[in-house]
């Protein structure tokens, strides 16, 4: 099988194409075409192509990360919307949850009101009600709906969010409102708030249904191109696009419900650093993407990556209730800028310099210092060698800000380099920390897989920072999103709110919705051209002790549930509050709120690459200089060995203080560590 | 055993020099801490006063009762007031001759003892290295009730003394010395309506303070308590520095501003109503004194009466770092004991902002927010781009009823609105000043209690025109599905918040019952005890709207239009307040230029 991944960032495209049979492995990377991506993106696939000696039409399955829909949102660019919703509430997305974002700010903004998605113009209310218990209180007033979709037609609104109270309970009356819709305004792109997240809390479930209606017809344009284009190339597989709870969806799915993309990039890659741990035969795992301006952080277990809590994730200042993988988001990149603010603080970030003007030392314009000037100031990055040479570095520009801020220190400029980089790791090490240690997961049992263009730079510290013992490093650290994607599998996941007490189990009940939501589920993965063999199915329920408002998730085994399985889900429930908030409260009756089930479509993925050619040592070793590290508590200039990534032969054991460089990242080994050059093509670092 | 005064910091103990990085680097552990103990306490807690309207706090103490970090989700009028409830915690227990032990959870929520209000439960737990007290871990949480004369823990404003409005804790040992308290919770049982949730979520409290208190140990065992307390000190000393730089930037002098609070429009009692807020704020090199004198006397038996601790210092700290060190204009500088070392707060004894005990106070709330805005007033004019206009105040409601002999009771926050600021409109039906909680979703509160929330829009066409006009408020209707009663406590009915610069006043709020039976609407007051309503009683809550900013007919006319469009002001506010004569969706130049040369 023949698989090619498409990793779409602000810069490059990366593509990777993989030889499932023997794990061949191709890459390529070409600048991101900005106002249509997926011009850029087959251009690279056809070079891609070639450069494996195969045609388009020889591949199987192309598996796609997209950063469109998060930009439309980011960047505020989306469709005018308009919104049908219940008569009295025409302003739920407008007041939001009353909570300022900022605690001690006059002159802050308000998101939902300085960038509405959907303005107060084109919110238009309707005569009908749902209950609490899914019972009808009001009638739809059907003619009132076919006159508010005809004044937003009227208005030029592209597309329509239909968001009604209760509809996670009883979606009736939005799905009666989306058929008048076609009736009436067929072009019209349509989003329901249930069938997009069927769960309570309006606000946050009717802005998830908005950001849809705004990034909709954008992501809709874009995938119709790339299909098309895709296939004028001469491409037949189907492309399939990676969404934010780490698996993909047709490009017809993932076309109607985009904003199940907004993460689609991140979660790729934690993927990608899954798939580098396993490999390396590590099953408990802390993925480490750093960029430019950020870095995310995920955790991977024996059971797989984590989930977040719908009600955790948050894009450019709106609650997107979506099932995403938990990903930890920190403004904490090579490019952040360290500055000494008026109080006479030390701050590292979160400002970035971002790619233009980017650090100083990349000559474009930038005058203040930033991590990757701290690194060129440690002499850890080299003006030669830096992306394999496609950008040269100036290590003036760096010594001279850095310099800058070291006077304002009152300390040399290395010492100045070095508090830069101590305070990211910090800042780093907090964000492990909070995804580790608050969650119950020890960090001394992980390792840090770290990959992105700067993550091997800050790895080994970070680690030591939480005594975490290993560091692995992929092969290609700066395109492990887009081999992410080739170890993915089609998801979907189903949520249907039921409400069921332990102190009174109608299993017979439970029994018959599982089996019909596994139904539906299977229903669309075979309509999606697998067959059963490919198909399995995981079943959930969000559980809460009664009272509480926030559920935790516990696993149903699979078949009839009789008693002893039920009670077992309640001791898990229990376990999992314990291990989750340190408490336990056994006594109390628990609710369950929500089925679960998620359908898993196997598809053909890459499950081991080739073992790097390599070389040997003396082929590897590029030159003896020195840079700075911190050793036994005191900053000095020690001699350090540059090495060249893809010749160091498979076994070679590499000891810091060491520098390690290839196209695409750099790792540094600072004393004490120790990297092993692994079969599987990356490096394990003993902190 | 230890006190704070036998502890290392008392002790005068001679702290490292610490240098910025490990200051930065404890800086972000001691936040996390805090982060994780308010995250997991919103999400173990029962009530939706809590898990959903944040109306919680969470903060680390060292063992001198400073605040070394917040949590930043939750709201500034629970975290505020952490230290004055440990400082009262350990004033009630010197006074009785008690210790600390380590295993202690002590409850605390006496309002002349540092609490904020009674209903705002505190429970503290102190840190030990070996037998050395290094600190308390802390948490505050908004209780639905606390077994006074009527359900509910607001709304309560026929109290007429401490002592009416619920159980007082001074510093009542939950756990001593590891030890559960076995009788103070059956007390706690006995004594409280709806208490199988109130004690769940002291519960949640317990769990999230001791989380803290073993976080902070960690992190003390991993820096040794020498660095950790410099590294604090230093962060202390940081966001004094900031402090102090942004009032040395205000011209040395005296502000003054004054307003009114409705109090008990009703009563015909004229020492109950209209009684006057007076802010003075002398300014003096790094320095500020904040001096409340000229305020009205207190209300010696209606609950209007504002701790000083607590309650007024509270709303004037977060008001004035909201303006001098807004976060939204520079790096967030930690909330920590250093921010209030250059400012002095006098009030005299017996005024509505220093009252006397037993003068209850439970209904401290509403006063408070307007001596936080009427802050603001005074520094308006030397901070014209750092303030809002007047801001519309909020009001809190308690619904409660019996189904069988149980008792459930919810309580509802109601929005205001900010006034109009330079450059931006003002901010539309939030929580204002020294409050920030969050609304509860009408799809729990339905699926919870038999009420249904029956309206929930922005008001349209009252926000202060200017410039940058005032905030929009909300308007909420609450309907009784069975027999129940419901009590209130609001402010703003009679005073509108203020414009500034040329801009207009906003518009009172107002509180309407809609009676079950069709009859006619019936104004009530900003605030009422626990009255009856009959199934199908609507109560409807109005916020006041903000004041504007700057002259009206200098606003932009496409804002104004935009404003028409979305319905936020009518065709004839435009023209009537605007000067912009809006045709067929439009602006008709001519004739707006014309009326605006007419108006000025």
């Amino acid at each position: 099988m023949r698989l090619i991944g498409v990793d779409i960032g602000g810069t490059f495209t990366d593509l990777i194409l993989a030889d499932t049979d023997d794990g061949t492995v191709w890459t390529h990377k070409v600048p991101t075409t900005t106002a249509d991506p997926s011009i850029g993106m087959v251009q690279g696939v056809i070079e891609l192509c070639q450069q494996a000696g195969i045609t388009p039409g020889d591949v199987d399955q192309l598996l796609h990360g997209t950063t469109i829909a998060t930009n439309a949102l980011l960047e505020h660019r989306g469709a005018e919307v308009g919104l049908i919703t219940n008569k009295g509430y025409r302003d739920i997305l407008h007041i939001g949850r009353h909570q300022r974002p900022l605690h001690y700010s006059i002159m802050q903004e308000i998101p939902w009101q300085d960038r509405p998605l959907v303005r107060r113009r084109h919110r238009l209310v309707v005569d009908g009600r749902i209950g609490p218990r899914g019972e009808e209180l009001v009638p739809l007033d059907e003619a009132e709906v076919r006159a508010a979709v005809h004044q937003l037609k009227a208005a030029g609104v592209a597309s329509i969010a239909v968001c009604l109270l209760f509809s996670y309970i009883n979606d009736a009356h939005e799905e009666r409102v989306r058929a008048i819709i076609a009736e009436e305004y067929p072009e019209a792109f349509v989003t329901t708030s249930a069938s997009i997240f069927p769960q309570f809390r309006e606000f946050e479930r009717f802005t998830t249904a908005a950001i849809n209606a705004f990034v909709g017809p954008k992501v809709q344009v874009y995938v119709q191109n790339l299909v098309d284009r895709l296939h004028a190339a001469g491409l037949r597989a189907e492309p399939h696009l990676m969404r934010s709870n780490g698996g993909v969806a047709t490009a017809e799915m993932s076309a109607a419900r985009p904003v199940t993309l907004l993460l689609s990039g991140p979660a790729a890659g934690v993927l990608g650093g899954s798939l580098a741990g396993t490999l390396a035969g590590r099953e408990r795992l802390i993925t480490f993407d750093v960029g430019g301006t950020s870095a995310d952080i995920g955790i991977v277990t024996a059971r797989g990556f984590a989930e977040a809590s719908a009600r955790d994730t948050w894009i450019a200042g709106f609650p997107v209730m979506v099932p995403t993988i938990d990903i930890h988001t920190i403004g904490a990149g090579g490019g952040s800028v360290a500055y000494v603010d008026l109080g006479g603080a030390f701050r590292v970030g979160p400002r970035s310099a971002g790619s233009t003007p980017g650090p100083a030392c990349y000559d474009k314009g930038g005058a203040e210092p930033t991590v990757t000037d701290a690194n060129m100031v440690l002499g850890r990055l080299d003006p030669e060698f830096f992306l394999g040479g496609e950008m040269r570095l100036v290590p003036e520009h760096a010594q001279r800000v850095v310099g800058e801020l070291a006077d304002q220190l009152a300390m040399s400029a290395p010492e100045a380099a070095d508090a830069i980089l101590t305070i990211l790791n910090h800042n780093m090490a907090n964000a492990i920390r909070s995804r580790t240690v608050q969650k119950g997961h020890d960090p001394r049992d992980f390792a840090l897989v770290a990959f992105g263009g700067a993550g091997p730079l800050h790895a080994v510290d970070v680690a030591r920072t939480l005594g975490i013992p290993e560091v692995i490093v992929p092969p290609f650290p700066g395109i492990t999103s887009a081999l992410g994607l080739l170890t993915t599998d089609l998801k979907y996941d189903r949520i249907r709110n039921q409400f069921m007490l332990n102190i009174a189990p109608d299993l017979a009940r439970l029994n018959h919705d599982l089996a019909a939501i596994e139904a539906d589920v299977r229903d669309q993965l075979l309509a999606d051209g697998l067959d059963e063999a490919q198909i399995s199915v995981l079943r959930m329920a969000d559980c809460r002790y009664v009272g509480q408002g926030y559920e935790l998730r516990v696993t149903l085994p699979a078949g009839d549930i009789d008693d002893d399985a039920i009670a077992g889900v309640w001791r898990q429930f229990h376990d999992i509050h314990a291990a989750e908030y340190g408490h336990a409260f056994e006594s109390n009756p628990i609710e369950l709120v929500n089925l679960r089930v998620v359908g898993v479509g196997a598809l053909p993925k890459l499950r081991a690459t080739s073992a790097p050619a390599g070389g040997s040592i003396a082929a590897a070793t590029l030159k003896v200089g020195s840079s700075f590290f911190r050793h036994d508590g005191e900053l000095r200039e020690l001699p350090t060995t540059f090495y060249r990534r893809e010749m160091l032969p498979v076994g070679a054991d590499i000891a810091g203080p060491a520098i390690i460089f290839q196209k695409d990242s750099t790792t540094i080994l600072p004393p004490g560590s120790v990297a092993h050059v692994d079969a599987s093509g990356s490096l394990l670092v003993r902190v | 055993m230890p006190m704070p005064n036998d502890s290392l910091l008392a002790r005068g103990v001679t702290l490292p020099q610490i240098d910025l990085v490990t200051a930065q680097v404890v800086a972000g552990a001691l936040e996390n801490i805090a982060l994780e103990m308010g995250h997991k306490l919103a999400r173990m807690s029962y009530s939706s006063i809590i898990r959903e309207s944040e109306d919680f706090g969470a903060a680390l103490l060292d063992s001198m009762c400073r605040q070394l970090c917040e949590c930043p989700i939750s709201t500034p009028l629970q975290l505020g007031p952490i230290p004055g409830y440990m400082r009262g915690i350990v004033r009630a227990m010197e006074e009785v001759g008690d210790e600390f032990l380590p295993g202690d959870v002590i409850m605390h929520n006496h309002a002349y003892y540092g609490a904020s209000h009674g209903p705002d439960i505190g429970i503290g737990v102190p840190i030990f290295i070996g037998d050395e007290l290094i600190g308390f871990s802390f948490t505050t949480a908004h209780h639905l009730d606390l077994g006074a004369l009527t359900p509910g823990s607001c709304g309560i404003v026929d109290a007429v003394d401490a002592y009416a409005e619920g159980l007082q804790f001074k510093a009542i040992k939950l756990y001593e010395g590891g030890r559960r308290n076995e009788q103070v919770w059956r007390i706690l049982r006995q004594n409280i309506r709806s208490a199988d949730m109130v004690v769940g979520d002291i519960e949640a409290q317990v769990a999230a303070c001791r989380l803290g208190a073993e976080r902070y140990t960690e992190l003390v065992k991993q820096y040794g308590l020498e660095t950790v307390l410099a590294s604090s000190e230093s962060l202390m000393r940081y966001s004094e520095r900031m402090m102090r730089q942004a009032i040395a930037a205000i011209p040395d002098g005296t502000y003054a501003a004054e307003d009114h609070i409705d109090g008990f429009l009703d009563d015909p009692n004229p020492r109950r109503k209209d009684l006057r807020i007076a802010v003075s704020v002398t300014v003096a090199g790094d320095e500020m004194t904040i001096d409340l004198t000229g305020t009205s006397p207190q209300v010696d038996d209606r609950p209007i009466n504002m701790p000083l601790i607590g309650t007024v210092d509270i709303a004037l700290y977060v008001t004035l770092r909201s303006v001098l060190l807004d976060s939204a204009l520079m790096e967030y500088v930690p909330q920590n004991d250093g921010l209030i070392r250059p400012i002095s707060i006098v009030a005299p004894r017996g005024c509505l902002a220093n009252p006397i005990y037993p003068a209850p106070v439970i209904a401290r709330f509403c006063p408070g927010n307007i001596v936080a805005s009427t802050l603001m007033k005074a520094l308006a004019p030397v901070l014209p781009k750092r303030i809002s206009a007047g801001v519309g105040n909020l009001k809190v409601a308690a619904y409660s009823g019996l189904i069988g002999e149980n008792y459930w009771v919810y309580m509802d926050i109601t929005e205001g609105s900010y006034g109009g600021r330079y450059g931006r409109d003002g901010m539309d039906a939030v929580d204002t000043l020294f409050a920030n909680t969050r609304n509860n979703p009408i799809e729990d509160i339905e699926s919870h209690y038999p009420l249904q929330v029956t309206r929930y829009e922005l008001i349209e066409d009252k926000a202060g025109p200017g410039r940058w006009r005032g905030g929009l408020g909300s308007i909420r209707d609450i309907r009784f599905l069975s027999d129940g009663r419901g009590s209130l406590e609001g402010e703003g009915n009679k005073y509108a918040p203020w414009g500034f610069d040329g801009g207009l006043p906003g518009t009172p709020g107002a509180v309407t019952l809609l009676p079950a039976d069709g009859g006619a609407p019936v104004e009530l007051p900003s605030k009422f005890p626990s009255y009856k309503f009959a199934a199908g009683d609507v109560l409807r809550t109005v916020s006041p709207c903000g004041g504007g900013y700057g002259d009206p007919l200098e606003r932009d006319t496409a804002r104004v239009l935009s404003d028409v469009i979305d319905g936020f002001v009518s065709v004839a506010s435009a023209a009537a307040h605007y000067g912009v004569v809006i045709r067929d969706g439009a602006v008709d130049e001519v004739a707006t230029a014309a009326l605006r040369a007419q108006r000025r």
